[in-house]
């Protein structure tokens, strides 16, 4: 207890560091065009989402997210809020699931997501989780 | 009174073995690549044996070679050999490809991508681990062709040239290095199973490395190939931008709002690249447009006292909101 107390100071002032950092580092160094990089940024996350939503489409789904109890506009709303790097990791773990569990698999990511996000009081879909703020 | 019946060691472990074996299922050979028909092979790659445990440099300048960049394995040993791990890291095959002005494209994970590859002519550098994944000895070769009637992959790999190694063996080994598999080609070159934006983000590697006339030769590559792409345009701006081409920059722009009048940072970027070159009022319009496409993102420009609008300038127009 008392030796991770001592190293509060030395970690907090290495982190004030490391933030300043990262600021000066984003800064645009050339004048205000937008990157190449940003584009597709943008591109490849608005891509990702029209994967996930062509999914909703399948019959299977949907039957599934109605057992849930969760309608399928939740489920939208959800995708259209995700950040970039979420998508890229919900689809590495599509991705990664074995051929034929694909479905079945984003189900119950989603259900981890919306666990996780009701949680943090992001969203409010489950009656069964309560908001930990 | 209970009987305890005593089972040898060893007979779980057979059993192990037999459950194990039956898990493990011959790898099929793609459907879409024909399991007859004669030997492909990709013809000037030249063959460098590996000193020990340099099957990095070596395959690195296998590669190279075949794009007909002359260099040998010891002169790449200081730039992607690591001593103290005995190995390289795939960074830095990575890198120093693009160094060359290759564009490095990673396939998809399936050795469909890596044949069809093959059949259009593209070597393709793989990664495998030889051993097991708790103890693993990692091992880059050269694919260079395949025999679908024997089932085998044929690599330039550590000391054996034309090496056939069967479609198992090799997946096994590729599965345990996470399937990783490049092209290295000329920026003017497609692979064979590119698609945009993966192409594209690899285009921007190479912006993003300074290798600026080979990102616009990827680029000139992306829009030709696929026109429905705006990030293929909008990075052929960017590279004349940052070349202080200003002329050219304001043509792809111009080219890029015109195809994709919708497309904010077009408008914003064209605005950039009118106020280079000395164009203040259709700067102006052009950073209107991307204020009223997008205004959270493009807060509008200062006003300018309008002079006399330069006769070498273009009209801007801005497009009608989609929404």
């Amino acid at each position: 207890m008392v030796g991770s107390r001592l190293m509060i100071r030395p970690v907090a002032a290495m982190m004030v560091m490391v933030m300043t950092l990262c600021t000066l580092w984003t800064a645009p160094a050339a004048a205000a065009i937008v990157g190449t990089d940003e584009l597709l940024t943008e591109q490849s996350s608005e891509l990702k989402k029209q994967e996930l939503l062509t999914m909703l489409e399948q019959d299977d789904v949907k039957q599934t997210l109605l057992d849930m109890g969760v309608t399928e506009q939740q489920v939208r709303d959800r995708i259209d809020s995700l950040t970039p790097t979420e998508l890229a990791s919900f689809q590495a773990q599509l991705a990664e699931a074995p051929a034929g569990e694909g479905v079945v698999g984003i189900i119950v990511l989603f259900l981890l997501v919306f666990i996780v996000t009701d949680m943090l009081c992001a969203t409010d879909i489950f009656p069964f989780v309560n908001c930990i703020r | 009174m209970a009987v305890s019946v005593r089972v040898p060691p060893v007979t779980w472990l057979l059993l192990a073995v037999v459950l194990i074996s039956g898990c493990a299922s011959q790898p099929p050979w793609p459907a879409d690549v024909p399991s007859s028909g004669r030997p492909v092979l990709v013809s000037d790659v030249p063959f460098y044996p590996q000193e020990q445990y340099q099957c990095g440099p070596a395959s690195l300048a296998m590669m190279l070679n075949s794009q007909g960049i002359g260099t040998q394995p010891q002169a790449l040993v200081d730039r992607v050999y690591l001593p103290d791990r005995q190995g390289t890291l795939q960074i830095e095959m990575v890198a120093t490809a693009r160094q060359a002005g290759l564009l490095v494209y990673r396939l998809a994970p399936a050795l469909s991508a890596v044949l069809k590859e093959l059949q259009a002519g593209h070597p393709v550098l793989v990664f495998q681990n030889l051993r097991f994944n708790w103890w693993p000895q990692w091992h880059y070769a050269v694919m260079i062709g395949f025999d679908a009637r024997q089932q085998e992959l044929i690599l330039h790999s550590g000391t054996r040239a034309h090496y056939r190694q069967p479609v198992a063996a090799f997946m096994t080994t590729w599965d345990r290095a996470e399937r990783w598999a490049v092209t290295m080609l000329p920026p003017d070159e497609l692979p064979a199973t590119a698609t945009p934006l993966p192409f594209l983000s690899s285009a921007h590697d190479l912006e993003a490395t300074g290798q600026l006339e080979a990102a616009a030769r990827a680029y000139r590559t992306a829009y030709e190939r696929w026109p429905d792409q705006p990030a293929a345009r909008l990075g052929a701006g960017n590279v004349a931008y940052a070349q202080q081409h200003w002329q050219e920059a304001t043509e792809h722009y111009r080219t890029l709002t015109q195809d994709f009048p919708q497309l904010a940072a077009g408008w914003n970027n064209l605005g950039e690249a009118l106020t280079q070159l000395d164009c203040p009022v259709a700067a102006t319009a052009a950073r209107q447009c991307a204020t009223h496409l997008q205004p959270q993102r493009f807060p509008p420009p200062p006003a300018i006292n309008t002079g006399t609008p330069n006769p070498h300038c273009p009209v801007i127009r801005c497009p009608e909101p989609s929404r």
